[in-house]
């Protein structure tokens, strides 16, 4: 490996980088992803448009629909409607959940008869029909247990790593992780193919560059370029967000840069087995997005996942990686847990894996 | 028409030929829908609970064993709270209860006996939902004591199966982005090869050139979207159809044109499939965020909410919605109609003039 080699072919590549204008993307991007999905993924459910049907109109149903519209979680409105009417409205999604008090409500519950509510959520979407169905009972025992009706037991719950039970503070470090896991592999899979589809590749084909010295030239960029990246996804999860930041930033500045060589790595793979733009571009989506979702602990906690879902979850570097960034957010547990030393080194692994199986499969030649 | 057709088995031609391509396709509309639908549990299920018992062992045991699959999984036992909150902190453990030495006591002698719950609420709604059950578990098994009975009803999807709606969320997310990529891809391709002088010199005038190449676009979107939902949604998740499929395939043809508008724009601008990548990622991401597919859009910030109007993916992921579950009838359907044709309309007369000034 020849310096002097590395370094013209290190500038060329900076040069090329600055002037196809792929520099803002590689800081937009993952700005855009990291802002916009923050503020639209929400996984609590609130503002669900409610109407309720109060059948019995007496002192204790008042109560209870006054519950509802104080909370944020409904938009509540009182309407004298029929069911096949509310379903219509249900149907034409203007509505997501009504609730029918029936006549004889109030004297059913005080004569302690068997007193029912009847509730019909739009059930489309299964995670906001589940929320709502607890939500819809919280507010009901909370009414009760206002009125006097004994509770056999108390719940003390105490929140960990997200006491004040933000949602913010769990999809956050979420998409950090995500985006560290696309960007860099699209840009490194693209510079290399790039060149395939171009032909310029022959110009590497040709010339005495060691295979080692293009790796260098080619994924050194976007290794540095993404290293920045860490800080500025940082910056706005904090001041954006007001995501607390409780642990050692040593550590999510470290596990990070391990997992932009992970995802350069992947894009390397992905660059060798293609030589088209679109087929590495789509094919690299396709292959970080969907393990970066699924195993990333938001959507399910990967101490809930059994069977294939399990084994795949550590076969990919995806959980090790959240759970060192949950750590460094919300925990604050740092290289003091014998875990999180393991997971690191794990991402050490995964990373030289990859760059080793990467620089092994990449032929300086034609096939 | 001769040369519409001619143009379009072009393409449709350059298309098949392209293997990667073809794979792609056929992977995005069944595997990676497979795999969203089967994969993604976005309701909390089978969540790890652990406990430390000081107090005496029939009630606890009582209300442990009413923690049963499919929402929970069979709670661990730990010597002290030390070891608990260790399993917690590790994300061994999500939700940890603590039984009090004087808890049983309390019960039998009808105090309010405390239950002490530690929770991992990274993720705040699966942490609040997972409490919820906890508690409705609690309260079940005290049965008869509860004064209302409050019958839910979840319409359209009664067992709250979410492979349903995931698998069809991303049938429509795959539409969204090939879409785009492959409209502007046929465009961007001609450029970048070097073709695009010789297409000029076709025989044929611009505009019929321009609808030949979205057309047979839409036409290979629509043969992968009828493989997904006949293979994927209907065969292997068996989602229900409530509405009509015509109307959804009809919805779909006006979606497209709408994201044809706007694949038009981006591919006049880029000179390269790689510049296409990257402000289709730019545009697809806003796009699929603001409809409402992940997110009800009412839970959105007031500003989102507006902007979510002229967001052509919102009436087509609602209406598919509508369509699949909610079983709507086609007079009511006609707002997202409107809506698609409309912002399709103006998306399209865009795309397409801003496209001309190239031929």
């Amino acid at each position: 490996m020849k310096l002097g080699v590395v370094k013209a072919y290190l500038k060329k590549e900076f040069i090329d980088l600055w002037r196809s204008k792929m520099i803002v993307m590689i800081y937009l991007i993952p700005m855009m992803v990291v802002i916009l999905f923050g503020y639209g993924i929400r996984m609590e459910v609130t503002h669900s448009r409610t109407v309720i049907i109060d059948r019995d109109n007496t002192k204790m149903s008042q109560e209870i629909i006054r519950a509802f519209s104080t909370t944020k979680y409904f938009d509540t409105v009182v309407l004298n409607i029929t069911d096949s009417e509310a379903i219509r409205r249900i149907k034409q999604n203007k509505t997501d959940l009504f609730i029918i008090i029936p006549h004889n409500f109030e004297k059913n519950l005080l004569h302690s008869r068997n007193a029912e509510v009847a509730v019909y959520i739009d059930g489309s979407f299964p995670l906001r029909a589940t929320t709502l169905e607890g939500y819809v009972q919280g507010v009901f025992l909370n009414q009760l247990e206002k009125n006097g009706v004994k509770v056999p037991f108390e719940i003390n719950q105490r929140n960990f790593f997200n006491e004040s039970m933000r949602d913010e503070n769990g999809i956050i470090p979420g998409l950090i992780g995500l985006t560290m896991l696309i960007a860099p592999a699209i840009i490194a899979a693209l510079l290399i193919v790039k060149e395939k589809e171009a032909g310029t590749i022959f110009n590497f084909y040709s010339s005495p560059v060691s295979k080692t010295e293009f790796l260098i030239a080619k994924l050194t960029p976007p290794f540095i370029m993404h290293s920045l990246n860490t800080f500025i996804l940082f910056l706005i999860a904090v001041y954006i967000f007001k995501v607390p930041f409780k642990g050692s930033f040593l550590l999510y500045f470290l596990a990070t840069e391990i997992y932009i060589i992970i995802s350069i790595g992947i894009g390397l793979l992905v660059s060798i087995i293609t030589s088209r733009q679109v087929t590495a571009l789509v094919l690299t989506i396709i292959i970080t997005v969907i393990p970066g979702f699924l195993y990333s602990g938001i959507l399910m906690p990967i101490s809930s996942m059994t069977g294939e879902s399990y084994i795949e979850a550590h076969l990919f570097p995806v959980m090790y990686y959240n759970h060192l960034l949950y750590d460094a957010f919300l925990i604050n547990q740092g290289f003091n847990s014998p875990k999180n030393v393991e997971y690191f080194l794990i991402l050490i692994f995964y990373a030289l894996t990859l760059l080793f199986i990467g620089s092994l499969l990449l032929k300086k030649e034609l096939k | 028409m001769k040369k519409f057709l001619a143009v379009f088995k072009k393409e449709i031609l350059v298309f098949l030929r392209n293997v990667g391509l073809v794979f792609i396709l056929i992977y995005a509309f069944t595997f990676d829908i497979y795999v969203a639908g089967k994969g993604i549990e976005v309701k909390p299920r089978n969540v790890s609970v652990g406990y430390v018992n000081y107090s005496g062992e029939l009630l606890p045991q009582k209300i442990l064993a009413h923690l049963h699959a499919p929402e929970f999984q069979k709670p661990k036992r730990f010597l002290n709270e030390k070891e608990l909150k260790k399993a917690v902190f590790n994300k061994e453990i999500m939700v940890g209860i603590i039984f009090d030495k004087d808890f049983e006591k309390n019960f039998i002698q009808k105090r309010a006996a405390k239950l002490n719950v530690i929770i991992d609420s990274t993720a705040a709604a699966q942490a609040e939902v997972s409490v919820q059950y906890l508690t409705q578990t609690i309260y079940s098994m005290i049965d008869g004591k509860m004064p209302v009975d409050i019958k839910v009803y979840k319409l359209f999807n009664p067992n709250s199966n979410s492979k349903w709606f995931m698998s069809l969320s991303e049938l429509l997310s795959v539409t969204t982005m090939l879409s785009l990529v492959l409209i502007a891809v046929v465009f961007v391709r001609e450029k970048e090869a070097g073709t695009w002088d010789i297409m000029l010199l076709m025989p044929a005038n611009g505009a019929l050139i321009m609808f030949a190449k979205v057309f047979s676009q839409i036409f290979i979107i629509t043969v992968g979207l009828v493989m997904g939902i006949g293979l994927i949604l209907f065969g292997v998740f068996g989602v229900p159809i409530n509405g009509n499929l015509f109307y959804f395939f009809l919805l779909t043809f006006f979606f497209i044109m709408a994201m044809g508008g706007i694949a038009l724009v981006i591919a006049a601008y880029s000179n390269s499939v790689l510049e296409v990548s990257q402000y289709t990622v730019l545009v697809v991401m806003p796009l699929l965020f603001l409809s409402g597919a992940w997110t009800p859009i009412h839970s959105m910030a007031p500003w989102l909410q507006k902007l979510s109007v002229i967001s052509p993916v919102k009436y087509y992921i609602e209406g598919a919605q509508s369509i699949f579950f909610r079983g709507t009838e086609f007079i009511d359907l006609l707002p997202y109609f409107t809506g698609e044709i409309i912002i399709g309309a103006v998306l399209f007369y865009l795309g397409y003039r801003r496209m001309g000034k190239l031929f």
